[in-house]
């Protein structure tokens, strides 16, 4: 098969993915907008009224960090899955394994832009629309990259370690909790900010809520860093889902 | 072209590891020492009895699978098995998965849906094609996925048993769509237990038993060796 074959192939494979979740769930597409409202409604309860004292302000900034976590999260899982969700397929035709992963970032990112669009709506309607928003297509970009990387990074090691999609599942949960989701991290104790703003998903909601929230052009060199990051990590990716290409097959069937 | 080597296998093993508890695993050898060639044009059967090896076999020429000894040397990169409802999603409809299993096959989305009409057609899913195929009968299904699969056209065709899918009556007419292709001058490699099938379809026969060739030639020749090996006291190899 052509490159482009794989293209159109991760395309067509994702969207239908999209298709068939809406047609399989009785609230089909509701649901993906319902998941995170009601999410953000707990969160709302629990930490915003309880520690931040509740306010309009809280629940945008709450949620400019859960839609874009929601997406990080729930493409990590799946991607870590991405390749066992195929295993007849890649016992019947060859497919390069890194394509499989991107049908995964396909159907989340769909919905996540959907997710998206209904936050900026509400953002413009409670704080207006500035010119940083600019920013937002590049801030997208980064991310994808970086949940490229990573869930091309989990498809890759799962199979062959598969008590790690224990680790990842924990990992995810913690890493929630340290990525300024709830919080502002630039306003914990200097040390520990420092710290955390290595964790790039920190720097990637930062970005969003700058940019969304505050009006201010996001740290473009936090987000290279971020870019550069995943860069390597999907470099690193890339040679695994070369190297074990063949031997994938294997493993799924013993 | 006629006649040259495209896919030549010398001495080829296949491995597989059993996980056999904590950091422990036994190995399997699905293929020992398998060696042959495959001309351009001609049809390869390969025969021999259940576990020798013949699925592995089929993944390897597919390049689903790289061999762990011996070599395998290919002159086209385009061999495909015949994979009968490749990628089919049960809540997308008839119409959805041939587009999707298509793709997945190397057809383009623009190909597959210009052949659409003609595709339906020999399915027999006129009335059906646009309602989901998880509300399709077993034999819809089967005949959906024959017809798509059907379409894909590498340069070497992999068949694993060539008696058709579906029902009755489609069974006899998917059966005669492979024998006219394998008999046009397609390179094709078909796998069966049940040599009789493919007797006159092959040029040469590959006899092979617990992952070794035991004989690669004439296939009434080979036939006949391989069935006298199957009676009470026959000579095994």
């Amino acid at each position: 098969m052509r490159r482009t074959g794989y293209l159109e192939l991760i395309w067509y494979k994702g969207m239908a993915d999209l298709h068939a979740e809406a047609a399989r769930a009785y609230v089909g597409f509701i649901w993906w907008v319902l998941e995170p409202l009601l999410y953000m409604t707990a969160f709302y309860v629990a930490f915003g009224l309880g520690l931040r004292g509740g306010g309009v302000h809280t629940l945008t900034f709450l949620l400019c960090g859960l839609v874009p976590w929601k997406w990080f999260a729930s493409t990590i899982l799946s991607g870590s899955n991405s390749i066992q969700a195929n295993t007849g397929l890649i016992q019947q035709v060859y497919l390069p394994k890194y394509v499989l992963p991107w049908m995964v970032l396909v159907t989340n990112g769909m919905k996540f832009l959907i997710i998206l669009g209904l936050l900026l709506l509400l953002v413009a309607t409670l704080h207006g629309v500035a010119v940083t928003w600019l920013a937002l297509p590049v801030i997208v970009l980064v991310q994808l990259l970086l949940v490229a990387a990573l869930a091309s990074l989990a498809a890759a090691l799962v199979p062959l370690l598969p008590d790690l999609s224990l680790v990842i599942d924990n990992g995810i949960i913690v890493l929630m909790f340290v990525s300024g989701v709830f919080n502002d991290v630039s306003k914990l104790p200097p040390t520990l900010a420092h710290l955390l703003s290595f964790n790039p998903m920190v720097q990637v909601i930062e970005a969003y809520r700058a940019v969304l929230l505050d009006h201010l052009w996001p740290a473009w060199d936090h987000l290279a860093w971020v870019a550069l990051f995943a860069a390597l990590v999907y470099g690193f990716a890339w040679r695994l889902l070369q190297r074990f290409d063949r031997i994938y097959p294997k493993v799924m069937m013993s | 072209m006629s006649g040259d080597t495209i896919i030549e296998l010398k001495n080829v093993g296949v491995r597989y590891r059993r996980r056999a508890g904590f950091m422990r695993s036994n190995a399997f050898w699905a293929l020992h020492d398998v060696s042959f060639d495959l001309k351009h044009g001609e049809s390869l059967g390969v025969i021999g009895r259940n576990g020798a090896g013949k699925s592995t076999l089929l993944r390897l020429l597919a390049g689903i699978l790289a061999p762990d000894t011996g070599e395998v040397m290919r002159k086209t990169e385009r061999v495909s098995l015949l994979a009968l409802q490749a990628g089919f999603i049960p809540a997308l409809t008839g119409r959805q998965n041939a587009i999707l299993s298509g793709i997945l096959l190397g057809l383009t989305k623009a190909e597959v849906e210009a052949r659409m009409d003609e595709m339906v057609s020999f399915a027999e899913l006129e009335q059906f094609i646009d309602e989901p195929v998880r509300t399709y009968s077993s034999g819809m299904r089967a005949r959906l996925g024959f017809t798509v699969a059907f379409q894909a056209d590498p340069d070497v065709l992999l068949i694993d048993e060539i008696l058709g899918t579906g029902d009755a009556s489609f069974r006899e007419k998917s059966s005669r769509a492979m024998r006219e292709k394998i008999a046009s001058d397609k390179t094709v490699v078909i796998v069966t237990h049940y040599p009789e099938t493919i007797l006159d379809l092959c040029d040469r026969m590959v006899w092979v038993e617990k992952g070794v060739t035991v004989e690669v030639g004439e296939p009434r020749s080979v036939v006949e060796h391989y069935q006298q090996s199957l009676k009470p006291g026959g000579r095994r190899p």
